[in-house]
């Protein structure tokens, strides 16, 4: 199957070729659903290859051609797909935007890559490309497929969806072989996708993705976690992002599953429910918040129910602790989840991006989800280790995929080091970028600028990015992210910060999970007002010294949190607190909290705050507060230090 | 602009209490057309007897060149008359979809009997149609996530939202919305407003609406009216009302000014 796989590719190297192959062969089978006014409608190759074709003919009629790049961005909907493999038919590069990216960051990646069309799903895009007027001289059109709200522009570069492809209708009556000659112009090896890298720090780099890579990448993918016709998979995750670029363009074209777009990212647990997909990868924070919000739930379940579910649970933990499966914990507990999540048809279920609590995993694992791990960068063309099905480690990303070499460059006494990979479908270098190309890729290696090693199972285990490996005051190596996500896995905490560096001692900046706490408070009838009142309250401040001192037992003494404090509001994407796929910025955390921080360090009990939040309409909100400080324990004396911390 | 609905003189009395004297205005089509005034003027008994519940001792309603002053309240909703309330007036009971397909049952040619034939008379087929309907009102107002659950358990604002939907639901030529944003917060009054707006252009609605929040109906309305007292003290494009020295007196919290009985001034303001 993977040979046949490969020699498809072979012949039809471009997404358009492989999607026009789709169509013949496959012409009335289903290919994507969508939900639209509550109802689930098809597309079958054919729509799909027909919606193609007449968006390719009206770019070529609006004289978008080889070499130009064209953007996408909005919701996940067939249009998103239809179009970027649209712009590919005429030769042109497409570059997915963040749906909720600012106005700054659209400016700076239209800029950036001389857009001169874009794909914008409704209203709320369109504002954004108009507010930015003529500082993107490039754009000449925008395409909406949403007509709602837009009577009351009048720009000549607007263009509703089906009229432009009601122009490729037009034009394909008159030139019935043109738009076979424009896909057939197309090879695998020209660069097609500008895919933004993650960015923690700066702006986005574009990485220059070939079809070809991308598809045999995919075939790497699918030896390792094979898809059909038969399977389901719901598109949820950003498009722009390479691994949803890898699921809904790779994987789709080449193994036929079905592709499902849910009616709003509000419906999206309601409609995953309905489509009980057979393939899922969630980023860890969701599959984080899929098990809070069950947990909030069974809290405010009937005492009954209540004690039903954590009897279930324990026995279902404890016999999956043994390598053991209770029948009556499914019958209790987890049938029940698995058909409330959406989960009963999963076949593969997958996280990935960050580090996942060894509890949650387990949690899921016990539920009969068979979850793993993946891990990978854009360049590399998303995943390539992955663990194998019962080699599941929870320490550990997994082994590489078939083609995929590693290294660890510069290993310290523990093996520790930058991770060092090449594979045979990278990426073709950053777009207009040599000098970062340079950097990054030498002699055919990847750098990916993150540390790890190699457990004595062959597993690649990935600590964190090597410049965030940190060092305090008292020369104690610590990796902040790992200890912030032990905390993360408690319920009550939304976000952690851990600051420490060149310090003596290492503190906690923590957002309350507002969700769980309101609650938590309500049935303790503890009055609160809004967020920052509740983060201020002495009583929160008592249960979360406790989920702190939990985590401060699992950890060696020098990298144990002395002191913590309740932040008045949550990290924000926003407010460039986080990144979009919510990592904590780091650098913006550090500068904008800095005084806090200073002040924690100062030995002083409490902090006085007064500052203005500002909410996404514009609004602005002043807040005055006083944050305590709490003081956990004294700061271990020097050379107490234990070994550098390591995440999962 | 054609006239959808004028109002002639109409005066309304409880027993010794005159809610409205001779009160005279119009309507055009595809107006947003915003009705102001103090507690107890008299803005809810307007849209009362615009619906018909109240029924004004003198004067003429005309809507669409008919007169309707002795139309019951249904007949003037099958004419394409819709309203929302000011104090909720939802099926807590039912769902969303369920609440929002009672706006629709004027329009069903089904009853109980061919009903219970249901696959053989066309009920299913209308059924099927009016669900359409139903969900492209669902979409307009973003309710999809809520569709089936229980009114009664939802937040007021997405409530309020809810009876905006079945009010829009009967396919109303006019719309009356009786206070639809009181009581939300910023970010609920600001969508809120969108909706009208829209539901005004883009469905081609006219409506009448009563607000207390000024920035709202001055930022969206195209005409407005004031009342005080029973009486229309002003009537005009929102910057020209906002300038009236006697809405300002009335509404907008100055000072009375102590030479000026209340009677006189009105009465000066609409002969002008």
């Amino acid at each position: 199957m993977i040979e046949a796989l490969r020699a498809r590719i072979a012949v039809h190297d471009t997404l358009s070729k492989l999607l026009r192959q789709n169509a013949r062969d496959y012409p009335g089978d289903i290919a994507l659903r969508e939900k639209d006014l509550g109802i689930w409608r098809n597309w079958s190759w054919q729509d799909y290859w027909h919606r193609v074709r007449d968006f390719g003919l009206g770019l070529h009629a609006l004289g978008i051609g080889r070499g130009d790049v064209v953007a996408l961005i909005g919701d996940n909907r067939p249009d998103w797909l239809a179009g970027a493999i649209a712009a590919h038919s005429v030769g042109a590069l497409t570059l997915g935007v963040y749906r909720d990216a600012l106005e700054e960051e659209v400016a700076y990646l239209l800029t950036y890559g001389e857009v001169k069309a874009v794909f914008a799903e409704d209203e709320e895009q369109v504002d954004k490309l108009l507010a930015l007027a003529d500082r993107v001289p490039s754009l000449r059109h925008i395409v909406y497929s949403d007509p709602r709200g837009m009577r009351k522009y009048d720009d000549a570069r607007l263009i509703p969806a089906d009229s432009l492809a009601g122009k490729g209708r037009e034009l394909n009556a008159r030139e019935p072989l043109l738009f076979d000659s424009l896909v057939d112009g197309g090879r695998g090896d020209d660069v097609a996708i500008l895919c933004t890298t993650s960015g923690t720090t700066a702006h986005p780099k574009l990485a220059m993705l070939t079809p070809s890579a991308l598809l045999n990448h995919c075939v790497s993918y699918l030896i390792i976690d094979p898809k059909d016709a038969s399977d389901e998979y719901v598109s949820v995750l950003p498009l722009p992002w390479i691994m949803e670029h890898i699921y809904v363009l790779g994987k789709a074209l080449l193994s036929r599953m079905k592709v499902n777009f849910v009616e709003e990212p509000d419906t999206m647990m309601h409609d995953f429910r309905e489509i009980a997909p057979t393939f899922v990868l969630f980023a860890p924070r969701i599959w984080e918040s899929v098990a809070a919000d069950v947990k909030s739930r069974i809290m405010d379940a009937s005492w009954l129910k209540r004690t039903l579910y954590e009897y279930g649970l324990a026995r279902g933990m404890k016999a999956f602790a043994r390598g053991r499966h209770s029948r009556l914990a499914d019958l209790l507990v987890f049938r029940a989840l698995r058909d409330r999540l959406g989960f009963t048809r999963l076949r593969s279920a997958a996280t990935g991006g960050a580090a996942l609590g060894p509890d949650t995993f387990r949690f899921f694992q016990a539920m009969g989800v068979p979850l793993r791990q993946l891990y990978g960068q854009t360049e590399l063309l998303g995943a390539y280790t992955i663990h194998t099905a019962g080699d599941v480690d929870m320490e550990t990303v997994g082994v590489g995929m078939e083609g995929v070499e590693m290294r660890i460059e510069q290993p310290d006494a523990n093996g520790v080091g930058e991770i060092v990979t090449r594979h045979p479908f990278m990426f073709s270098g950053y777009y207009k970028n040599a000098d970062e190309t340079a950097a990054d890729m030498r002699e055919g290696w990847m750098h990916t600028g993150d540390a790890g090693y190699f457990n004595p199972a062959g597993h690649l285990v990935v600590i964190d990015r090597i410049k965030d490996l940190a060092l305090t005051a008292r020369g104690d190596r610590f990796s902040p992210q790992y200890i912030e996500n032990k905390l993360k896995f408690s319920p009550y905490i939304a976000e952690a910060v851990i600051t420490g560096a060149g310090r003596d001692f290492l503190a906690a900046m923590i957002c309350i999970r507002y969700s769980i706490l309101s609650k938590w408070a309500e049935k303790r009838r503890i009055s609160f007002t809004t967020y920052s009142d509740l983060a201020s309250r002495p009583e929160v401040y008592e249960l979360l010294r406790s989920e702190v001192e939990t985590v401060n037992a699992s950890l060696p003494p020098a990298q144990r949190i002395a002191k913590f404090i309740l932040l008045y509001k949550e990290l924000d994407a926003d407010d460039g607190e986080l990144t979009r796929t919510r990592k904590v910025r780091r650098s913006v955390v550090a500068e904008k909290y800095a005084g806090i921080i200073d002040a924690i360090y100062s030995g002083r009990p409490a902090i006085d705050i007064d500052t203005v939040i500002r909410f996404q309409d514009g609004t602005t909100q002043r807040i005055r507060t006083t944050l305590p400080v709490a003081d956990l324990a004294p700061p271990p004396a020097p050379g107490e230090g234990g070994k550098p911390a390591r995440a999962a | 602009m054609a006239k959808l609905l004028e109002i002639n003189d109409i005066s309304l009395r409880f027993a010794g209490v005159r809610a409205l004297t001779e009160v005279s205005f119009h309507v055009g089509r595809g107006e947003l057309f915003s009705i102001i005034g103090p507690n107890g003027a008299g803005k809810t008994s307007i849209v009362n007897c615009i619906s018909g519940r109240y029924r004004p001792q003198s004067g003429r309603i005309v809507f669409e060149d008919r007169d309707i002053t002795r139309h019951r309240p249904r007949d003037r909703a099958w004419l394409g008359i819709g309203r929302t309330f000011q104090n909720l007036a939802l099926f807590h009971h039912m769902s969303v979809l369920d609440n929002i397909l009672v706006g629709r049952h004027h329009l069903l040619k089904s009853n109980v009997l061919t009903g219970a034939l249901y696959w053989l008379t066309g009920a299913r087929r209308e059924e099927l149609a009016q669900r359409a309907r139903v969900e492209e009102i669902i979409d307009f107002l973003d309710l999809q996530s809520v569709r089936k659950a229980q009114a009664g358990t939802l937040p007021y604002g997405l409530r309020k939202r809810v009876e905006l939907a079945r009010a829009m639901a009967i396919d109303p030529k006019l719309i009356l919305l009786d206070e639809p944003m009181a009581g939300m917060n910023l970010e609920e009054k600001e969508d809120m407003a969108r909706y009208i707006v829209d539901l005004n252009s883009e469905f081609g609605m006219t409506v009448i609406m009563i607000e207390h929040d000024m920035g709202v109906v001055m930022d969206i309305s195209s005409r407005v009216m004031v009342l005080d007292f029973g009486k229309k003290i002003a009537e005009g494009l929102p910057e020209e009302v906002l300038a009236n020295s006697h809405v300002k007196r009335a509404y907008l919290g100055e000072e009375d000014d102590v030479l000026t009985s209340p009677d006189d001034a009105p009465a000066r303001e609409t002969a002008a």
